[in-house]
């Protein structure tokens, strides 16, 4: 698995996990009458904490416990490891960030229609945050998928 | 029009010049490894130049390296 598979692994991961949080966390707020401006905001604060944060500690950490791994493995005291992105990366990147933004327009389409009939700006906000959470889920299968798959 | 392939004998180069390794061509070339091998299984077709850096490396014209085979039959 290449330096940048890896980076996804990990992207994928932190993003389905933050996903079914978001889904359990806005489920538990309805059932309990609970459904506030000041909840979803909160929630919102924590979504962003763990999307930027975890997932650069989460990138940090595999790459480091990679490096230790194929050192031992190999036994070099500096094993080579191809830290560069080429023209097969940025190709695969680019589709992958198609698929994110046709789900996320998607989703923002959807989220704006189900204001438009009489749901409140609240559900609006949290349809804005799953899709946009869905989006980068989508766009990380895609991308694993075509590294997956040679292309 | 029918289908295209672009077919290579990136295989056969590499085992001619001392069996060179996939990692090897592809610091040679500049790109990585995963590269290399889906170029070799025909998965992906490269950029002109990185085809043209591939026939540098194994001192050799791009059209012994890849070949185009156009579906058409004339």
């Amino acid at each position: 698995m290449s330096f940048k598979e890896k980076n996804i692994v990990v992207t994928l991961i932190n993003f389905t996990l933050i996903e079914l949080f978001l889904l359990i966390r806005v489920l538990v707020m309805t059932q309990s009458d609970t459904f506030t401006r000041e909840n979803v905001f909160r929630m919102f604060g924590i979504i962003v904490f763990f999307a930027v944060v975890v997932t650069v500690i989460g990138i940090i950490l595999a790459n480091f416990g990679a490096t230790i791994w194929e050192a031992i493995r190999t036994g070099e005291k500096d094993p080579d490891f191809e830290y560069f992105e080429d023209e097969r990366d940025k190709s695969i990147d680019l589709r992958g960030t198609q698929a994110t933004y046709t789900v996320s327009s998607l989703g923002s389409f959807i989220a704006m229609l189900a204001f438009i009939y009489g749901q409140s700006a609240l559900v609006m906000f949290c349809l804005l945050i799953f899709f946009g959470l869905l989006a980068q889920i989508i766009g990380d299968v895609t991308r694993l998928a075509l590294y997956r798959r040679g292309f | 029009m029918g289908e295209t392939r672009i077919t290579n004998n990136i295989r056969t180069l590499r085992f001619l010049n001392d069996e060179m390794t996939q990692k090897d061509l592809a610091k040679k070339v500049g790109v990585t490894r995963q590269t290399i091998v889906a170029i070799e299984n025909a998965k992906y077709s490269p950029s002109l130049e990185v085809a043209f850096r591939i026939a540098e490396v194994f001192g050799v014209p791009l059209t012994e390296v890849f070949s185009y085979e156009s579906g058409d039959e004339t």
